[in-house]
């Protein structure tokens, strides 16, 4: 760190060099002017960390040249120097912006402890500011990559949940990176420490579940021939990660009920209770609140586990992500399979952004795969995209007409026929979007 | 050359001081700072420098006095007194040096506090020799080092300075070296004060200058 700049400014000649010489023996790079007038001039020459302003200066006063400092450079500390008759003066500059004042004469403790705090508040202040720029810069939390605003709040909210115990529910579509988020929340938890172990729940029949999460003993069932552990068991200390948790049984749902709201559980066949010692993070990316109103998912368990939501965005609704993720998976497939792809032709990249992904994040990932496989050239060209995007998707000999009426029967059909929000998403008004439903005889039940 | 015309370092009592002090300072300095020392009273006392609204003693017109008073061969002079001093903007000091000068100045008066029951003495005259090494290392143009062990620490309250060793960091050593070389007695180097191998391989690499980045 460079020695703090410091300027002085006092119209007693003894003082300003006493106190020059004093701190200059501590390394601090002091310069000393007698005027008001001087030091605004030196401020706007050079950059200063601390100024000691004497309040009584011949010419223009001390809260003269603090105002007129506090417009040049906000950032210079203003330490006031004031005889004991002028305090309230002091008092007053400190309510116009000034660091602190000193009573003269100061102890020489006073004035190394000040001049230390004043540093350490500096640098934590350039401190937080470089963190903060590095927050808006950055485009990876983890595993999870994005620089659009929709990621930029998933990842403030991942950091702000991490280091609470509490369950938290991730929701998005498939390929949207629920996995990825609940690694990260785990890695940025109290209990980074211990294991993050996963469970597909909608992977598993349901005979083997209960044995899969909770374990069993030896002999409690045929297949019994060992004790096991379940993954209750394995992620003490850590993690449980429930994916498509919307996926298990009635019958799971109470023991998984059960076990959140006692926070204990037993082995298949075991009789000794076992303390749960993981933090739960489940995901869904079916409608669990629908689930719920269907009677398919049980209320309290939804309620258990929704204490705090996370929903991760679809890629649709964050194509500025798209040239960073694609240019990331690029990367990897070359390295991987030692291609020497490096970039993607602007025609390619246009596919991709026109495209709606369905398969998110998991679809593009596996898309850029496949055009580095079959890629011939030295960047990835529309022909190796497995995609076909809705302006492609119409042939060649369709009319115009023919493309608007499949164009708004699409989408109608994937807003429910909503015409308020349809009509804002094909960027007409309502009445208009009446008169085309109309015109191209379009029906619902088309 | 007769030892008045050698070079030296000058310690001047100002004043009645404790018998001790001298042998001790003189043991030390010769120790850290490789150079002869030798003892005369320069000043007739230290009134001049009084100020009657502060009741206590400037300490700066002192430094200039002896300064003032020195011969070529005194190449550096170590004022020792017993009153208050102060500086103007300050409400006191231990001491005082002319930073890349040739005077400087302890007082024993603060040096009393806190001390000990037992071994008083003894830590007495520690804090009254690591204050004169540390005002006289100003002279060599040395700042005050963030290492707490190094005599050129600067110490917030009196009883931390007993936690200082008597001698230099590598560091302030090569600095000290920097400063001999400058007055062409390098090679009077004194075993605390001559870098060693390890010392100058840092140098070499580029250790930053000791006074940057520090606090007070």
């Amino acid at each position: 760190m460079d020695p703090a700049t410091i300027l002085i400014v006092d119209d007693e000649f003894i003082l300003r060099e006493s106190l020059k010489g004093w701190l200059e023996r501590d390394g601090y790079k002091v310069e000393a002017v007698a005027s008001g007038e001087e030091a605004l001039e030196c401020v706007k020459q050079s950059r200063y960390d601390i100024l000691f302003l004497d309040i009584k200066l011949e010419g223009m006063s001390g809260m003269d040249v603090l105002s007129e400092i506090r417009e040049i450079d906000p950032d210079v500390a203003v330490i006031m120097i004031t005889a004991y008759g002028s305090i309230s003066t002091a008092v007053e500059a400190m309510k116009q912006g000034a660091y602190d004042y000193l009573l003269k004469p100061f102890e020489p403790e006073h004035l190394t402890v000040l001049i230390e705090k004043i540093m350490q508040n500096k640098a934590q202040a350039r401190e937080n500011l470089y963190l903060k720029q590095q927050q808006k810069d950055r485009t990876r939390f983890e595993s999870l990559i994005g620089q659009s605003e929709a990621m930029q709040q998933v990842f403030d909210f991942i950091q702000d949940v991490a280091p609470t115990e509490s369950i938290v529910l991730i929701s998005g579509e498939t390929g949207t990176g629920k996995e990825l988020a609940a690694k990260a929340i785990h890695t940025h938890s109290r209990r980074s420490g211990g294991p993050f172990v996963a469970v597909n729940c909608g992977s598993l029949p349901e005979h083997l579940m209960e044995s899969e999460l909770f374990g069993h003993q030896k002999g409690a069932f045929t297949d019994a021939k060992n004790t096991k552990r379940g993954r209750f068991e394995l992620a003490k200390g850590g993690t449980l990660f429930l994916d498509e948790v919307g996926e298990i049984s009635q019958r799971m749902q109470i023991d998984l009920l059960r076990v959140l709201e006692e926070r204990r559980f037993y082995r298949v066949g075991g009789t000794q209770p076992i303390e749960l010692d993981s933090r739960i993070i489940a995901a869904t990316n079916a409608n669990l609140e629908e689930a719920v109103r269907r009677k398919s998912f049980r209320e309290d368990l939804y309620y258990r586990l929704n204490v705090i939501s996370l929903s991760l965005p679809p890629l649709r609704k964050r194509k500025d992500d798209i040239p960073l993720l694609a240019q990331h998976f690029l990367e990897r497939f070359a390295q991987e399979t030692n291609k020497q792809i490096d970039r993607i032709s602007r025609q390619a990249l246009d596919e991709l952004m026109l495209y709606e992904w369905p398969g998110n994040v998991r679809e593009l990932e596996n898309a850029i795969e496949r055009a580095v496989v079959v890629g011939k050239q030295r960047s990835i060209e529309p022909e190796d995209l497995p995609i076909t995007s809705p302006q492609t998707a119409e042939p060649a000999g369709t009319s115009l007409q023919e493309v608007e009426r499949a164009h708004i029967a699409r989408v109608l059909s994937e807003n429910s026929w909503n015409i308020q929000r349809s009509a804002k998403i094909l960027g007409i008004d309502r009445s208009t979007l009446y008169s085309k439903i109309k015109r191209y005889n379009l029906r619902r039940d088309q | 050359m007769s030892p008045a015309e050698e070079p030296h370092i000058l310690l001047s009592p100002l004043g009645r001081i404790d018998e001790h002090i001298l042998p001790s300072l003189r043991s030390a300095i010769s120790q850290v700072y490789g150079l002869p020392t030798q003892i005369a009273s320069l000043l007739q006392g230290v009134d001049f420098a009084y100020s009657p609204e502060r009741r206590q003693y400037h300490s700066t017109s002192i430094l200039k006095e002896l300064a003032a008073t020195l011969t070529p061969a005194q190449i550096k002079v170590l004022g020792i007194c017993s009153v208050d001093l102060f500086i103007p903007i300050l409400t006191h000091v231990f001491g005082e040096a002319e930073l890349n000068g040739r005077a400087s100045l302890i007082s024993t008066y603060r040096l009393n506090e806190d001390l000990p029951a037992q071994s008083w003495h003894t830590v007495y005259l520690d804090r009254v020799v690591k204050e004169g090494l540390h005002e006289l290392g100003h002279t060599f143009n040395l700042k005050h080092c963030p290492d707490p062990r190094c005599i050129m620490h600067y110490c917030r309250h009196i009883a931390d300075v007993d936690h200082k060793e008597r001698s230099l960091c590598r560091y302030c050593r090569i600095f000290v070296a920097d400063a001999l070389q400058e007055l062409g007695l390098a090679e009077r180097l004194g075993p605390a004060a001559r870098p060693n191998h390890t010392d100058m391989l840092h140098r070499d690499h580029g250790v930053p200058d000791k006074g940057s980045g520090e606090s007070a």
